[in-house]
């Protein structure tokens, strides 16, 4: 099949639980082939739903979706050979090693005999987990089993490929090295990929492209430039270091944009222009003779979009936990 | 199917079966309790109380052969709910997920669990089997007999697959263990257990007489002794208790499908 074909494409797609909330609420989206698209939302946006649906292990209540130009409802057992997924909880059997995982893996798959070792070796090397292939998964640290699952979910060379939160509590350099695969995956393989992250930074350095979901719907899509530049120019923010010059400070920024919430102590205002006017505003305090304890520019993060479409910032904004605190060993309470 | 779809419909089952038996032999404790009860039955029996069989009007040849049918049908029954608790454990593992995902063609992950359940009864019954000959018991149906007697532990088998498995789909959970096993201890324990049924007195004696495990245990015990009665009684209850738990278990199935 062509790789025109590996795109995903969503219309409509509902998804409502018995006795419980419209999870994911008409939702639209297409994913291009080869891109990395991030699906990017609070705790209980929706994200686990929508791959569940797309990855046939959930029928929609409504709309359609095709993966791979396949239909998700109608054509499952088709859907299934061409993708691979690493769900947000790994499921991993702690009493059986990641050989054992392999050997599992591939023999689900149906592939040929001959191949299954090798394509298994190969891919616990490729996801560095070769010299623990022979241990127990039930000791592995949280890295090791995200990557255990990542290399499981690829071992039938899928071209689609879906990971709900595959870096949620994983130390900086877990993730890091997840990155460097996934991105490996998608410019070298031509894999598409689905991932869904609770991380504003892993959806702007990983992502292609970004769909920020909250509560069960697309509050904005595109790629994370463009949503920044959306919402537009930078913030500058400043601290006085004498508080008696506040209001006067206040006074001096409004010339230069409208005010923003900042951070306690701290003044700060949208730019109307751009950075161009930092100068302008160091000028203004100089001879104002104020002097500032900090000057901080802010360039437009994809938090400052989601504030805007959605009236809260993203940290926090979840069910339960904020998606500042990663648990030890990769464990989420996200359910 | 084309040969390699099907080499490949194979390959999955047999994953599914290879999992299921390796955590068998690796985790102790999920194959040992289906077996402890049987095993414990065999051994008080086989000893001490085996002075039941000199009540008057208990006229089968030997008691140990007699106990060794309710055991078989027990262990056999055992077996398949705990089948229900593997179930269980991977649904809440997430290991359903993984074979759900992984197998193009899902049925493939039933013959799965068909086939471990097959081969984990085959042990199981080699274990009591060899238990019961140590103890002294003697068999005086033929082969044919006797292979109609493992036919009626296998059908009990199924039976309580199906039932646990049911169970295991609704709650996809282990807590749902004790609603997989009690309601098949009791069924077991409401049949003529240690004498024959034209012995009860009392309260079980009516509902022995209804319980469909007292027609596969008259079955099974009329086999062993080599004079074959109500077997069409045997097997009609035996394959209609199955028709009506497999409904039952593929209607769980259906709603762990949508459930996700
Ligand atoms: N099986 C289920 N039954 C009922 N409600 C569910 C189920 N799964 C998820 N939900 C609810 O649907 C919403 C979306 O959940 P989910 O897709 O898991 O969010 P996310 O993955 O973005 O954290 C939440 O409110 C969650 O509680
Ligand atoms: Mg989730």
């Amino acid at each position: 099949m062509s790789q025109e074909s590996n795109g995903i494409e969503v219309k409509g797609l509902v998804r409502e639980f018995k006795n419980g909330p419209r999870a994911v609420d008409g939702i639209d989206l297409t994913v291009e082939p080869g891109e990395i698209y991030g699906f990017l939302g609070p705790n209980g946006a929706g994200k686990s739903t929508t791959v569940h649906m797309l990855t046939t292990l959930l029928p929609p209540t409504a709309g359609s979706a095709k993966v791979a130009g396949l239909d998700v409802a109608t054509e499952g057992s088709k859907v299934r050979k061409v993708i691979g997924a690493a769900l947000q909880e790994a499921a991993l059997d702690p009493h059986l090693t990641a050989r054992e995982h392999m050997k599992l893996q591939t023999s689900l798959h149906g592939l040929p005999k001959e191949e299954r070792l090798k394509r298994g070796d190969e891919l616990i090397e490729r996801v560095g987990l070769s010299e623990a292939a022979d241990r127990r998964v039930g000791g592995y640290s949280g890295g090791m089993k995200r990557r255990l699952d990542l290399a499981l979910a690829l071992v039938h060379r899928p071209r689609v490929l879906f990971l709900d939160e595959p870096t949620t509590g994983l130390d900086p350099q877990s993730r890091a090295s997840l990155w460097t695969e996934v991105t490996r995956l998608s410019a070298e393989d031509g894999v598409t990929v689905f991932l869904t992250t609770q991380y504003l930074e892993e959806a702007d350095q990983l992502a292609n492209r970004v769909g920020i979901i909250d509560a069960g719907r697309i509050a904005a899509e595109g790629t994370p430039a463009a949503l920044k530049s959306e919402i537009g120019r930078p913030s500058v923010e400043v601290v006085p270091r004498d508080p008696a010059n506040r209001a006067r400070s206040q006074e001096i920024l409004d010339q230069f944009g409208t005010a923003v919430p900042a951070a306690r102590d701290a003044l700060g205002i949208r730019l109307n222009e751009g950075i161009d006017e930092l100068v302008g505003i160091v000028r203004a305090f100089d001879s104002a003779n104020i002097e500032l304890a900090s000057l901080v520019l802010n360039e437009p993060t994809l938090d400052d979009v989601f504030l805007a479409k959605t009236g809260r910032h993203l940290e926090g904004a979840g069910e339960a936990d904020s998606a500042e605190m990663p648990l030890p060993d990769g464990e989420t309470v996200n359910a | 199917m084309s040969s390699a779809a099907r080499r490949a419909y194979f390959s999955s089952a047999w994953a599914v079966a290879w999992r299921y038996l390796h955590n068998l032999y690796t985790k102790p404790a999920v194959f040992v309790p289906g077996l402890i009860f049987p095993l414990f039955f065999l051994a008080a029996f086989a000893g001490g109380l085996s002075s039941v069989s000199d009540v008057p009007g208990f006229d089968y040849y030997d008691f140990t052969a007699f106990q060794f049918c309710f055991v078989l049908i027990q262990a056999s029954a055992l077996a398949g709910v705990f089948v229900g608790f593997s179930i269980a454990g991977d649904f809440e593992q997430g290991m359903g997920r993984r074979m759900m995902l992984a197998t193009s063609n899902r049925s493939a992950i039933v013959l799965g669990y068909a086939l471990g359940a097959a081969l984990r009864l085959i042990v199981v019954w080699v274990i009591i089997t060899g238990v019961s000959l140590l103890a002294g018991m003697t068999v005086r149906g033929s082969g044919l007999d006797i292979a109609g007697m493992y036919m009626l532990g296998l059908l009990a088998n199924v039976a309580a697959l199906f039932f646990s498995a049911g169970i295991a789909l609704r709650f996809r959970s282990l807590q749902a263990g004790p609603l997989m096993q009690m309601p098949v201890f009791i069924i077991l324990f409401l049949a003529p257990v240690y004498v024959p049924q034209e012995l009860l007195t009392g309260w079980i004696e009516p509902v022995a007489k209804v319980n469909p495990v007292t027609a596969l245990l008259d079955g099974a015990r009329s086999l062993l002794a080599g004079e074959p009665t109500g077997l069409l009684l045997a097997y009609g209850v035996a394959f209609s208790l199955i028709a009506v738990m497999a409904v039952w278990a593929m209607r769980g199935l259906r709603k762990a499908e949508v459930a996700g």
